[in-house]
């Protein structure tokens, strides 16, 4: 991608006032920001400069005391939406108790734009629309854990423009002189691993975009051993307008257990792409474009799930409900396969790039994902043996949670549910036909497999 | 040859638990080997193996210690106790006495640095325990030279028998290193492997009819 989607439609059911009770107080942004979408600026397709920037929100509220903003984002229940949805104050609070156990040390903070999934196209598109928001929350998140470094890490063959954008928003904020801490501009290698928390620190240590083992945590020991504070930018961006507006605010939408609102990549069935922001607890028919969509839909992304529209259109957008589908939210993907595509050979061809983007460390992994892409690589052709939904299903099961990272796990998951959504399409298979008619491919595969260990770096 | 009485009882112990020491030190050597390679042992996981490398470890430090404290303790010969520790310190057999204080220190550091491993990186421990491929051959040198009893019979199958598999091993290890496939290029060797003839998208409602593949 050069340049990342435009932000979202204006007549969408979610874009009104979320919180009427609460008063706007004129020119300082609350009253804009008492509707969705919260963090993209409204019909523009290029960067807010700072002026604009801080005409919608004010400059960044610094508190000068770091427990201060660890208590706002514990009230606020600011989960991370990289897609673990981790709790950011425990993280914060980690960072801070470390750095206190260090002396030799200060902590590092991350923000992480390596937005990996090729599916997704949400972290790219607010930092080239909105890159001064995340750069606020990056130094209040700096700020809060005392830290003394900054990187902004984003994905080396999409930062093109972004990267230049960045550029020119960080030379703004040098002219402003607002910035406290220094922050530094990385490139993550183009590897679905990449943004991966340990991945992304060994890369900006020096090495090979490699997942590690924890513990430690890089919170304990990450970047140069220092404590580190990996955040995903969109989950910055929230950060800063919670130092803002308080956690009250950012309460006012979603739901009670999973407050506030979260960028999505919505990918439909005719092809037609686009970056929302909804408020988690958003029921999935509203973003799949009615309850009576076909198809099967794809939540989560190439580690997501598989879920037959029908029965996605009564789930809602938060871990809650999707837990029961055996989803997540993850970072917020959600694609509609057309009823032209074959299930099975999409989900074959994904599942040969998420072999082939296998770190090859851990020896579940190594082994077991070639094995399982090949099988559904058989799976997805014609009159398959039996015996081999029962090898998917079992190797799947074999590698799942024996990795140093998710990938093994992820990647069971979604192959697995395939096999489940798919069970139509299969059966077509065994009798040798297949429900196709397109000759394209639908989901996104980056095609440069790595080759050598400079791939990773 | 003497029996066993209360004056040569030490004599007898040292010797005796010095070869003991010998043949565990090779079964630690030979199972590290196999780990290096993650190897199995018939019946074993592959961490009751690590834990039998672990172990059998700390049973020959056992050994080499009551070894050493015999030596030192028989009053037929005087061998100083820093003599144990600093090699080449002792006036009785100098050089061969002193082979196996070398190869007891590099022992120790591989001890402290695997009990402190939490603490370490990665690359220091490695480091350090890579000492084993001097510490081994060293012991051995020492423990055929400082005594006449590995020099003929039984013992000196025992010790050629050592020497021999863990010399194996080693040529084992260094072959499947050079064979050993770069960590990047594992994937796509497994994968260029297993392909089949792959699906195409649209491959038409008839995926066996001639045509449309």
């Amino acid at each position: 991608m050069t340049s990342p989607m435009t932000s979202a439609a204006h007549d969408e059911p979610w874009e009104e006032p979320l919180d009427p009770t609460a008063r706007g107080v004129p020119g300082d942004g609350r009253r804009a920001a008492r509707w969705l979408p919260r963090l993209l600026p409204r019909g523009t397709d290029v960067p807010e400069d700072l002026r604009a920037h801080v005409a919608r929100y004010g400059g960044p509220p610094y508190r000068g005391a770091a427990q201060l903003l660890v208590g706002d984002v514990r009230a606020a229940g600011l989960t991370g939406r990289g897609g673990a949805a981790f709790p950011v104050h425990r993280k914060l609070a980690a960072v801070l108790d470390a750095a206190r156990r260090s002396r030799y040390s200060r902590p590092v903070v991350v923000a992480n734009g390596a937005e990996s999934e090729p599916a997704s196209e949400k972290d790219a598109t607010l930092l080239w629309l909105a890159p001064h928001l995340v750069l606020d929350g990056l130094q209040l998140a700096a700020e809060a854990v005392g830290a003394d470094q900054a990187i902004l890490c984003v994905h080396a063959h999409r930062g093109g423009d972004v990267g230049i954008a960045l550029r020119r928003a960080l030379a703004e904020r040098d002219g402003a002189q607002i910035d406290k801490v220094p922050v530094e501009l990385a490139e993550a290698p183009p590897r679905f691993l990449a943004g991966q928390e340990t991945a992304l620190v060994n890369r900006l240590g020096g090495g090979p975009a490699l997942p590690t083992f924890v513990p430690p945590r890089v919170t304990e020991r990450g970047l140069g051993n220092a404590p580190t504070l990996v955040q995903n930018v969109e989950t910055l961006a929230h950060l800063a307008l919670i130092a803002r507006y308080g956690p009250r605010w950012f309460r006012a939408a979603g739901t009670e257990l999973e407050p506030g609102s979260m960028l999505c990549t919505l990918r439909r069935a005719d092809g037609v792409s686009r970056i929302t922001e909804v408020p988690l607890g958003t029921p999935l028919c509203d973003l799949l474009g009615g309850r009576d969509v076909e198809g099967t839909v794809l939540v989560g992304g190439y580690h997501g799930t598989w879920i037959p529209a029908g029965k996605a259109a009564a789930l809602t957008l938060d871990s809650q409900s999707l837990r029961g589908a055996g989803a997540s939210p993850g970072a917020g993907i959600l694609i509609t396969l057309p009823p032209t595509a074959c299930g099975l050979a999409e989900t074959a061809r994904v599942a040969r790039y998420l072999a082939l983007e296998s770190a090859g460390q851990c020896g579940p992994c190594l082994n077991g994902l070639p094995r399982i892409a090949g099988a559904l690589d058989e799976l997805a052709g014609p009159r398959p043996r039996r015996r081999t939904v029962e090898d998917v299903q079992r190797w799947a099961g074999l590698v799942t949670g024996r990795g140093a990272c998710h990938h093994p796990d992820g990647t069971a998951r979604f192959v697995r549910s395939a096999l489940i959504a798919f069970a139509g399409e299969l059966g077509l298979h065994e009798r040798g036909r297949c429900s196709a008619t397109s000759r394209k491919w639908f989901l996104p595969v980056p095609a440069d497999p790595a080759r050598t260990e400079e791939d990773w770096m | 040859m003497s029996g066993i009485n209360s004056s040569t009882v030490l004599w007898y112990m040292s010797r005796s638990t010095g070869v003991v020491s010998l043949v565990l030190l090779t079964a630690v050597v030979l199972i590290g080997l196999l780990i290096t390679q993650q190897g199995r042992l018939p019946g074993l996981p592959r961490f009751a193996v690590t834990g039998l490398h672990r172990n059998l470890s700390l049973l020959a430090v056992a050994f080499v210690a009551i070894h050493v404290l015999a030596a030192v303790a028989d009053s037929y010969v005087s061998i100083p106790l820093t003599a144990t520790v600093i090699p080449f310190a002792s006036g009785y057999e100098r050089f061969w006495l002193g082979l196996g204080a070398a190869a007891a220190d590099l022992m120790a550091a591989m001890i402290v640095t695997s009990l402190l491993r939490r603490h370490l990186s990665r690359r220091v421990w490695r480091g350090v325990h890579l000492l084993a491929y001097v510490s081994w051959p060293v012991a051995l040198a020492h423990s055929i030279g400082s005594s006449t009893d590995l020099q003929h019979g039984w013992a000196l199958y025992l010790a050629t028998g050592c020497a021999v598999v863990v010399t194996a091993a080693v040529v084992w290890r260094l072959a499947a290193a050079a064979r050993a496939v770069p960590r990047a290029e594992r994937v796509t060797a497994l994968m260029s492997a297993r392909r089949r003839p792959g699906s195409r998208p649209g491959s038409g409602r008839d995926l066996t009819g001639a045509g449309t593949r």
